[in-house]
C-alpha cells in the first residue's frame, strides 16, 4: 500500500467539506478559495479544485454568477445553495464527531 | 528573438511564444483528455483557461508583452500535474468508468513507452547518429562513436553508413521525440520536466553569451523549437526534399572536395593538369611550366598562384561549406564569412583580369622578320624535302616521361625542352616559284610584343634550324623559343622558291608542315606528299601523280584539265 496514496485519499475525503466551509463565509471566486485551501495546505495545485467545484454545482450544492473582472476575464463566484448549506451543516456533525473518535482511537494507543 | 502567436485564452489576447504555446496548448489538450468523460468537461476547461488567463495576465506588463516558455511553466506548476485532476476525477467518476486502468490508458499517449530512435543533436558532435543510437540502446555514446571511429578506417564503409543513418534517422526535434529517445513515457510530466532542463540549459546559455548571443547552437535552438509548429502533410512533404536537398548536398561537397583536392594538387603538388586527353588535343602542363611560359617577366609566379586560388578555390570553399551546412542541418548565416569569401574571390577576380590584361598587353604589337637561308643549289634537277626525324617529334603523349610537359592543341604543340627554352611545332612552309633559276629558302619569324621594337626582338629570338645534306634539306619540326621571351604567339613560315622546270619531292613527314601550297592539282597536303613535283610557270605540278585520282576522284572528275595537262605532259 502506498503511504503517499493513503494520504491523498484522506486528504479527498475532507475537500469537499472545506470547500463548502470556506463558502460559507461568503461568495468567492476558485482563486480565493485556493488561496485559503493553500494555506491550510489542503491542495497544492489548483487544478484540482475546478472538477471539484463542477461536482459540488452539478450535485446543487453550489451555485455561481458572473462578475466582471477589472483586470482580466469574469469571474465565477460560488456560493453555498439552500441544500448546499444543509449539506455542510450535516458534514460538520459528521466532521466533529469523527475528529473525536479518531482522536480518542489515538489517545488510547 | 522569437516568433510569438496571437493567442485567445478565455476572451483575452495574448501574444505568445511559439514554444510557450507548443507546450500550454499540450498541456490543456492533455487536461481535456482526463476528463473525457465527466459530464461538465467544457465547463471545467473553460474554468481552467479562465485561471490560466488571469494568472497569464500577471505576468504580462507594457514592458513584457509576450508569454514566455518561463511564464507558462510558472502557471502549469500552479495548476498541478494531469495526475492530481485524474486522482479527483477517479474518485468522482467511479460509477461511468469502472476500470481505472483503462482509464489510464485513455490519457497517455498511444506511443507510450514505444522507444524510437532519433538522431540526439543535443548531444552531437556531428549529426548527433551515435548519441541517437547510443539512447536508444542504453549505451554510453562513446562506444558507439569508438566503433564509428574504427569503421571509418575500414574503406571508409563506417562513414558511408554514418552518412546514410545521418540521412535515415530523423533528429529529434520536439520536446516529446526526445523522450521518447531515451525511451522515457511521455507525459505531460516528464515533457515539462525536458522543458524545464531545456529552458535552464538555454538560459545558461543566454547568460553565458549576453543578450548579443550568437552562437549557433543557441540560434538553432530557437529555431528548432519554432520549427515545431509545422504540420504533419507538410512535414513529410518537408523531409522528402530535406532527404534530396541532403543527396544533392553530399554530392555538392564531395565534388567540391574532390575539385578543391585537385586544385591544391595542381598547385601545390606541382601536378599536371591534364585535360582534353585525345590524340589531337591534350595538356599536360603544371603551372609552374606554364606561368613561366606565359606570364610577363618581372611577374611573381606567387601571384597567379594566389589569383587561381582565390579565384578558382573561394566558389569550390563555398560548395563545400553551403553543402555541409545543408547536411549538417546548419541554419546560421555567417555574414562575416559570406563576406569575407566574395571579397576575397572579387580580388582572386581581380588579380585574373589584371594578369589576363597584362599578358594581353604584350600581345599588342606583331611583327615579323624574314631571314634568308643560304642553300647549295642541288647537284641534279631534284630537291628531296624532308622532315628531320626527331626523338620529341613521336612522343607518346600518354607513356612517355616527358609527356607532362607537352600541350598539344590541334596542330599546335608547345613543349617544355629544358629550364630555358620551349619548342614550339610546327612551323608552316609553303613553296612557290622563284624568280631566278636557284631554289630559295626563306625563313619567316613573327611574335608579338607590347611595341614593334619588343616583337621584333622576340621575332629574332626565335631559334630555328634547317640542315641540308647533298640534294636534301631537311627542316627541324619545332622551333625553339627562350623562356625569357615567353609565349607571344611565335610562329615560323617558311617559304620555298622552286625555280621553273625544277623538281621537289615531298617526304611522308612533310605533311606535317606543309600548308595549302598552291598545285595544278588541286592537291590537299595529305595527297601531296611522297610525290615528286615540278614548277610549271603558274604552280606546283604533279609527276607521278597516277594514284591521285583514285584518291582524289571527284576532284579530278570536277577538274579534267590537271589530268589532260599531266597527260601530255609525259
Amino acid at each position: 500500500m502506498n503511504i503517499e496514496n493513503t494520504k491523498a485519499q484522506m486528504k479527498k475525503g475532507v475537500l469537499e467539506f472545506c470547500i463548502l466551509s470556506v463558502l460559507s463565509s461568503g461568495d468567492q471566486y476558485p482563486s480565493e478559495i485556493i488561496e485559503k485551501m493553500k494555506e491550510a495546505k489542503l491542495i497544492v495545485v489548483e487544478g484540482t479544485l475546478y472538477p471539484l467545484l463542477m461536482r459540488l454545482k452539478n450535485d446543487g450544492l453550489l451555485s455561481y454568477r458572473w462578475e466582471e473582472s477589472l483586470s482580466g476575464p469574469p469571474r465565477k463566484y460560488y456560493k453555498l445553495t439552500p441544500v448546499g448549506k444543509q449539506y455542510l451543516k450535516e458534514l460538520k456533525t459528521t466532521w466533529t464527531e469523527l475528529v473525536n473518535a479518531v482522536n480518542k482511537t489515538i489517545e488510547k494507543r | 528573438m522569437n516568433r510569438t502567436i496571437t493567442m485567445n485564452l478565455s476572451g483575452i489576447i495574448f501574444h505568445i511564444e511559439e514554444d510557450a504555446y507548443d507546450i500550454l496548448n499540450k498541456y490543456l489538450s492533455t487536461i481535456k483528455g482526463y476528463f473525457k468523460d465527466s459530464e461538465g468537461r467544457d465547463e471545467i476547461m473553460n474554468d481552467i483557461e479562465a485561471r490560466i488567463a488571469e494568472m497569464l495576465q500577471e505576468k504580462v506588463s507594457k514592458a513584457k508583452q509576450a508569454v514566455l516558455l518561463s511564464d507558462v511553466e510558472a502557471v502549469i506548476s500552479v495548476m498541478g500535474k494531469p495526475e492530481d485532476f485524474a486522482g479527483d476525477t477517479q474518485d468522482s467518476e467511479k460509477k461511468n468508468t469502472s476500470d481505472s486502468s483503462s482509464e489510464e490508458n485513455k490519457f497517455s499517449y498511444p506511443n507510450n513507452k514505444r522507444r524510437r530512435v532519433f538522431r540526439d543533436e543535443d548531444n552531437k558532435i556531428l549529426g548527433g547518429v551515435c548519441a541517437g543510437v547510443a539512447n536508444y540502446f542504453d549505451f554510453d555514446p562513446i562506444w558507439i562513436r569508438g566503433a564509428f571511429a574504427i569503421s571509418f578506417f575500414a574503406f571508409g564503409s563506417g562513414f558511408l553508413l554514418y552518412i546514410i543513418l545521418w540521412i535515415i534517422i530523423p533528429k529529434a526535434k520536439t520536446t516529446a521525440e526526445k523522450l521518447e529517445m531515451h525511451g522515457e513515457k511521455v507525459d505531460v510530466n516528464n515533457i515539462g520536466k525536458a522543458v524545464n532542463d531545456e529552458f535552464e540549459d538555454f538560459k545558461k546559455r543566454m547568460n553565458e553569451f549576453g543578450d548579443k548571443a550568437k552562437s549557433p547552437e543557441t540560434k538553432e535552438r530557437i529555431r528548432t523549437t519554432a520549427q515545431k509548429a509545422t504540420d504533419f502533410i507538410g512535414d513529410v512533404f518537408h523531409n522528402m526534399i530535406h532527404v534530396f536537398g541532403k543527396i544533392i548536398a553530399f554530392l555538392l561537397v564531395f565534388l567540391g572536395i574532390a575539385l578543391m583536392v585537385g586544385l591544391l594538387a595542381t598547385i601545390f603538388g606541382r601536378g599536371t593538369i591534364s585535360v582534353f586527353n585525345s590524340p589531337t588535343s591534350n595538356i599536360h602542363f603544371s603551372i609552374y611550366e606554364f606561368s613561366s611560359a606565359v606570364l610577363p617577366n618581372g611577374m611573381p609566379i606567387a601571384l597567379i598562384i594566389i589569383a587561381l586560388i582565390l579565384f578558382f578555390g573561394v566558389p569550390l570553399l563555398s560548395l563545400i561549406y553551403a553543402g555541409i551546412r545543408h547536411l549538417f542541418g546548419i541554419k546560421h548565416k555567417n555574414r562575416i564569412v559570406k563576406y569575407t569569401a566574395n571579397t576575397l574571390w572579387l580580388v582572386g577576380l581581380g588579380l585574373v583580369l589584371y594578369i589576363g590584361f597584362e599578358i594581353g598587353n604584350d600581345f599588342s604589337e606583331e611583327t615579323s622578320v624574314k631571314q634568308k637561308i643560304e642553300i647549295t643549289q642541288p647537284t641534279g634537277s631534284v630537291l628531296h624535302l624532308d622532315l628531320k626525324p626527331m626523338p620529341d617529334d613521336d612522343i607518346d603523349l600518354t607513356y612517355n616521361y616527358r609527356h607532362h610537359k607537352k600541350v598539344k592543341l590541334g596542330d599546335w604543340t608547345m613543349m617544355s625542352k629544358d629550364e630555358n627554352k620551349f619548342s614550339i611545332g610546327y612551323p608552316i612552309m609553303d613553296i612557290v616559284k622563284s624568280e631566278t633559276d636557284s631554289f630559295q629558302l626563306v625563313v619567316v619569324k613573327s611574335a608579338n610584343g607590347y611595341d614593334k621594337k619588343e616583337a621584333a626582338w622576340r621575332a629574332k629570338n626565335i631559334e630555328y634550324f634547317i640542315t641540308q645534306k647533298d640534294s636534301s634539306i631537311l627542316f627541324n619540326s619545332f622551333f625553339d623559343i627562350n623562356t625569357v621571351d615567353k609565349l607571344r604567339a611565335q610562329d615560323v613560315k617558311i617559304i620555298l622558291k622552286v625555280p621553273v622546270n625544277k623538281v621537289i619531292y615531298l617526304s611522308k613527314r612533310m605533311e606535317r608542315i606543309i600548308f595549302d601550297i598552291h598545285n595544278i592539282n588541286d592537291a590537299i597536303d595529305n595527297d601531296m606528299v611522297n610525290r615528286r613535283w615540278i614548277m610549271t610557270n603558274s604552280d606546283l605540278e604533279c609527276i607521278d601523280c597516277n594514284g591521285l585520282e583514285t584518291v582524289n576522284k571527284n576532284k579530278s572528275d570536277n577538274t579534267p584539265t590537271p589530268a589532260s595537262t599531266e597527260e601530255t605532259k609525259k
